[in-house]
């Protein structure tokens, strides 16, 4: 069967340059993506934006518009609604798309899974009307839809500048719960000098604390002990500050501490994995360019390790340039050279990275539930007493307390427990993350129904074509 | 309280939730839709029966699963509104529940 050159899965700022990077050099390519548009997490809907004013979301955002609008334009195969559950290192995809399963092969895999919010499991966190703060931005983004009246609580740049959207669209906050602890601000002091190269970047973020700050929007800071109260919908949060514990009202709750690898396609490979001490998350072990332990699969982007945006747009490049010179197409010298620019570019985001990984590292007591009565899996209805249970009964690592507890074992496929089951099970034996390890998982990584299974074809690049013109018509 | 920012009766499109008529803004992911139409519980927990709702939105809690057009376990924040869509809140408990094992 006719294969592609290259298969490109998610269609975030990462696989979107490598894409371009590709293209440029004649390759044939296909973009696989859930989305219906292109853009990934940050470009959500930046090239259609349903908000009567979309430049409120910022100049980061509204760039997004020409990058999808160039990838648009590329000789690429783009399958949108394409949900990939399926990778083997064969270079065989599967993948659902309008209800129906297709199969494709490629040379050479690059995955651009993109980054998922860090859970926060405080007693509570299941009531409905509980959310992330990404899930905030993605209704806000894609569906214009809003929430009156919110409590905004955790810490990081991605909940300041969602709470500054919020406020520029002129839409109510009740409060903003900051716990971000005391002692970040000391231990990251010394990274400091370093991130000043990048002044743009800490003047961007200064610029939304202060907006925040002159907005009136009651703002607590070092929070800790939080807890969403109401029986059977959020009704509030409570939480310690400045020495007291509050109570705000609020039937939506978005939590928030920062953002992880989306690694259940990469663990379902079985690429080697590696526990990255200053993100506090585990990530796919590469080269430079994105290469994994299994030589034709590349990783780029937050999926492979959070880098951010313009960090993703870089690796893109790097992994294109990698695979370019894997098929054949450049010599290694040219890879070399053309790699010099976005590998320097990428190293000098490093010293700013580290600063705001130190400065908002997600206190312990949020990462981890300190209460017995916490759900840690969402699907399967399983407590922190119910996981201690079973590492009482002997189940030390997530795959032996996985069957025993039926932890991990839902419909999210430990999507949402996996980090705080490995973190639990770590402390509780004393052991290193890379020692307790993680959940083994594997295809497919979706629920399937089987009259999705019973229609199936083949996806090849000549047939694949009509596709692409269909998905670029206007509509 | 969920609010859309669209212009009112832009391209409303009319869906049944639950049994009833809703009218929302066409373009809109389902999750958004039930929301906006004051009805945010997408599922019943499997094992306690307890209300649950969207928590991510982009795919990866599996909290929105609801019988979409009559097939169980779909994620509302991934789908797309059609005009009439029947959408229903998920009551799968343990002991009737399909999981991919069985696939
Ligand atoms: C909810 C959320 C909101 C964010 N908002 C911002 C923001 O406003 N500003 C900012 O600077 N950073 C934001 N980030 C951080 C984000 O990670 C960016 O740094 C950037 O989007 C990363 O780019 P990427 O290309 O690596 O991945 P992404 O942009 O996340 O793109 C990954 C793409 O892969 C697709 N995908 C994943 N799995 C599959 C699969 N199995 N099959 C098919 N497609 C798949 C997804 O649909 C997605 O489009 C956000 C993160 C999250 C989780
Ligand atoms: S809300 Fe999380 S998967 Fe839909």
């Amino acid at each position: 069967m006719q294969s592609f050159d290259c298969a490109i899965v998610g269609a975030g700022p990462a696989g979107m340059s490598a894409a371009l990077t590709l293209a440029e050099r004649g390759l044939r390519i296909a973009v696989l993506d859930r989305g219906q548009r292109a853009g990934g997490q940050i470009y959500r809907s930046a090239s259609q934006s349903p908000l009567p004013d979309a430049s409120v979301l910022g100049p980061d955002y509204t760039k997004g518009a020409d990058l999808i609008a160039r990838f648009e334009k590329a000789d690429v195969t783009h399958l949108s609604g394409a949900d990939a559950w399926h990778l083997g290192d064969d270079g065989r995809i599967l993948f659902s798309q309008d209800h129906s399963t297709h199969e494709l092969h490629c040379r050479e895999m690059l995955l651009c899974p993109g980054a998922m919010e860090r859970p926060m499991p405080i007693p509570g966190w299941t009531l409905p009307g509980v959310m992330t703060a990404g899930a905030t931005q993605v209704m806000l983004k894609s569906d214009a839809t809003v929430a009156d009246g919110a409590v905004f609580a955790g810490s990081g740049p991605l909940l300041y500048l969602i709470v500054a959207q919020y406020l520029r669209l002129g839409v109510p906050i009740a409060a903003v719960v900051d716990t971000t602890p005391k002692d970040n601000y000391l231990a990251s002091a010394p990274l400091l000098p370093r991130a000043l190269k990048q002044a743009r970047q800490l003047a961007k973020g200064l610029g939304l604390l202060n907006e925040i700050r002159r907005s009136g929007v009651p703002v607590f800071r070092f929070a800790s002990k939080l807890q969403v109260l109401g029986r059977e919908t959020a009704e509030g949060l409570r939480f310690d500050a400045g020495g007291k514990t509050h109570d705000i009202a609020a039937e939506t709750v978005f939590l928030h501490h920062g953002v992880q690898p989306n690694l259940n396609m990469t663990r379902a490979m079985e690429l080697d994995h590696m526990w990255n001490a200053q993100q506090l998350c585990w990530q796919v072990v590469t080269d430079p360019f994105g290469q994994s332990s299994v030589p034709h699969v590349s990783v780029a982007g937050d999926g492979g390790g959070i880098i951010g945006a313009d960090g993703a747009c870089l690796a893109g490049q790097l992994a294109a340039l990698n695979s370019l010179y894997r098929l054949n197409r450049i010599t290694l010298a040219q890879r070399d050279t053309e790699a010099a620019s976005p590998l320097a570019e990428l190293a000098s985001m490093a010293p700013f990275r580290a600063f705001v990984d130190r400065l908002y590292r997600p206190a312990e007591a949020l990462r981890l539930p300190q209460e017995d009565d916490t759900l840690v899996c969402r699907c399967e209805e399983q407590t922190r007493r119910d996981l201690r249970r079973g590492f009482d009964l002997g189940a030390r690592d997530p795959n032996a307390l996985k069957s025993l507890t039926r932890c991990g074992m839902g419909p999210c496929q430990g999507r949402q427990c996996g980090h705080i089951v490995a973190g639990l099970l770590s402390d509780w034996r004393g052991d290193s993350a890379e020692d307790t390890g993680y959940y083994r998982l594997r295809s497919p990584q979706r629920l399937l129904t089987l009259e999705e299974l019973s229609r199936f074809d083949h996806v090849t690049p000549t047939q694949a074509l009509p596709t692409r013109q269909q998905n670029e018509a206007p509509e | 309280m969920f609010r859309s920012l669209r212009p009112d009766g832009a391209d409303d499109v009319t869906l049944t939730l639950n049994g009833q008529q809703i009218t929302v803004p066409a373009g809109q992911s389902v999750w958004s839709a039930i929301a906006l139409a004051g009805q945010p519980i997408t599922r019943r927990a499997a094992l306690s029966g307890a209300p649950r709702s969207a928590y991510c939105a982009m795919g990866v809690c599996f909290e929105c699963m609801m019988e979409i057009n009559g097939v169980p376990n779909q994620q509302a924040c991934l789908r797309q509104v059609e005009p009439g869509m029947t959408i229903n809140t998920q009551t799968i408990l343990e002991d009737s529940r399909i999981t991919d094992a069985e696939l």
